[in-house]
């Protein structure tokens, strides 16, 4: 780890990172204000009458809700929008730390000075994991002062907002694993952003075909959005089965990076 | 002739050595739809070389010769196919960090982070070495980059501002050994004058410089030893002033009036080449010594007599077997 590359990345990237944050915080605390203005009335009069199950339909298809506390913290972590802002900043900075420096000459700049590429990379990769924990809490710390403030925190614990911070951690930890793994492989942007977009909109795809049409149900334990699970969380049944999957996809990525990053011939830049 | 490409013992010692240093580019034919068999490309082949702590070495070759691989085979940004190189010492497949820490590099075409200013950049390349950026403000003053231009963004610099700035992340911090890719493109004269003064003073404090370049006359001007290569092949390797004195001059005199017997003892004398003979003018290209050719000169009715050195520029052209302009 090379705390001046760490601050310079600090510094290059705090902007972004901070906008984001600022994107999934509002986003996180407009869900609450929305379950307490309309959802909470709302879910109460559906599951009075004959649609008494589309509360839990409509949460099977989202992944969350806004007819339930738990169902607006799930629904607030899982949506696209979250997940989108998410990846801009996780995803996106992972795949082109290398492959973006590479592609631009910087890369050999920096690398002439004494820092050995395992060094460089586990600095990015602990700046990786940083972002996807800061961005998570955003939305997490959104969506917790959305409900305190609007009185309808009651039955959420603490304990489950931490394990749901930690499953999107996971998540995107092993996402952001990927793409900078396919960062150190490349040495043009494209190809490394390509692979990096790919996993993450094809694992999306199929976790959500999956879930849709149960002929594709065999597919979603190849996804890592299968193992993103707020839903049972909230509802206490965590499986730490999703945790350990998600670390292995992280470990092996790493592994991969740790292993062709220092052995890679880095050619001149085209 | 020149040594082309004479073995030199290999010697850790010297600030940088290697020994039938290769590299190959190329996956096997077959995993390209061909037949099976490999097709590589030979960016560097068998090259031997010794540059000796403090001098200053220029290393020429035209695009794609092979420059380029050798220096980023020196400081570990690709692997050797076959062969080693030491620098400062070291071996540097296995040197890593702790080597960088004694070497400045400027890259060809230096590529800098634009949103920062000079200083910051200054600051953060010049961080990652264990020595302070001693001869930072000496630079900065010798290539006339002021307080205000540091204080501006990269992306606003000029090119030469960038090479500049460039040579000051390279030397601030006044290392053991310099490699320098094409490092007074985009310099104006004065810049390039005082750029090759910053050189001598590298030399005189004892640090070593090696020194890529397409600028014939500022390797002649500021190199001691050169090596040439040419399709990744080392073909010269010998001191700029040795490599000069077998050049060949050429040589124009012109007479009071036209003196046939001097014209035939100059046609014979060793080393003349080219020999034409016009009226009142002599024409020739000569090699080696000038002495006995001002021997036979003394006396005669000579009302012009023009020498042009040999040019660094003429060697290089001959070992590429191209006609000079």
């Amino acid at each position: 780890m090379s705390w001046i590359l760490f601050r310079r990345t600090w510094a290059a990237q705090r902007v972004r990172l901070l906008l984001v944050m600022l994107a999934l915080a509002v986003w996180g605390f407009l869900l609450p204000v929305v379950y307490a203005t309309f959802g909470k009335d709302m879910g109460a009069l559906i599951q009075s009458g004959a649609f008494a199950n589309v509360v839990d339909v409509l949460s099977r298809f989202t992944g969350g809700d806004v007819f339930s506390i738990r169902g607006t913290v799930a629904l607030g972590l899982v949506h696209p929008i979250a997940l989108a802002l998410v990846a801009i900043q996780v995803i996106g900075f992972a795949a082109a730390a290398v492959a973006g420096e590479r592609q631009r000459g910087t890369l050999e700049v920096l690398l002439a000075r004494p820092l050995e590429r395992r060094v460089l990379y586990a600095t990015l990769l602990v700046a990786t994991v940083l972002f996807a924990a800061l961005t998570e809490a955003a939305v997490l710390g959104g969506i917790v002062a959305g409900a305190l403030l609007f009185g309808v925190a009651g039955d959420l614990r603490a304990i489950d907002i931490a394990l749901c911070w930690l499953n999107a951690v996971a998540l995107f930890g092993a996402l952001g694993a990927i793409s900078l793994a396919a960062s150190v492989s490349f040495d043009r942007l494209g190809p490394a952003m390509g692979i990096a977009l790919g996993v993450t909109l094809v694992g999306y795809a199929i976790e959500f075909l999956g879930t849709l049409w149960p002929d594709a149900a065999w597919l979603r334990p190849y996804s890592p959005f299968r193992y993103f699970q707020p839903t049972r969380i909230l509802a206490g049944t965590f499986e730490q089965r999703d945790l350990l999957v998600l670390g292995a996809v992280f470990a092996a990525a790493v592994a991969w990076a740790a292993w062709v990053f220092p052995r890679r011939d880095l050619a001149a830049p085209s | 002739m020149p040594d082309r490409g004479a073995r030199v013992p290999f010697r850790r010692v010297d600030a940088i050595a290697t020994e039938g240093l290769t590299k190959h580019y190329g996956l096997p034919r077959r995993w390209r739809g061909g037949s099976a068999g490999f097709a590589p490309i030979r960016a560097l082949d068998d090259l031997t070389i010794a540059v000796h702590a403090g001098e200053i070495f220029g290393f020429l070759g035209p695009n794609g010769s092979g420059k380029s691989t050798a220096i980023r085979l020196f400081l570990g940004f690709i692997h050797p196919t076959a062969g080693r190189a030491h620098v400062l010492g070291q071996d540097v497949s296995t040197a890593g960090a702790a080597l960088r820490g004694r070497i400045g590099y400027l890259p060809g075409g230096i590529a800098l982070y634009d949103s920062l200013t000079g200083t910051q950049l200054l600051d953060y390349l010049g961080a990652f070495y264990p020595r302070p950026p001693v001869l930072r403000a000496s630079l900065v003053e010798r290539l006339d980059l002021s307080g205000r231009d540091l204080g501006r963004p990269i992306r606003d610099y000029s090119r030469g501002m960038r090479q500049k700035i460039g040579i000051v992340q390279a030397l601030q911090h006044d290392p053991e050994l310099a490699i320098l890719d094409e490092p007074s493109e985009g310099l104006d004269p004065l810049m390039q004058r005082a750029f090759y003064a910053i050189l001598d003073e590298r030399k005189a404090a004892g640090r070593t410089v090696f020194f890529s370049s397409h600028v014939l006359s500022e390797v002649e001007r500021v190199c001691d030893r050169v090596a040439i290569i040419r399709d990744g092949r080392l073909v010269a390797l010998e001191s700029v002033a040795a490599l000069l004195a077998r050049r060949r001059r050429h040589v124009e005199a012109r007479l009071d009036a036209p003196v046939p017997a001097l014209a035939a003892a100059l046609a014979a004398l060793p080393g003349v080449s080219a020999f034409e003979s016009r009226d009142d003018r002599l024409a020739f290209g000569l090699d080696g010594d000038v002495a006995p050719l001002l021997r036979l000169l003394q006396g005669a009715p000579l009302a012009d007599l023009t020498i042009e050195p040999a040019r660094l520029e003429d060697a290089f052209l001959e070992l590429y077997d191209e006609p000079a302009p």
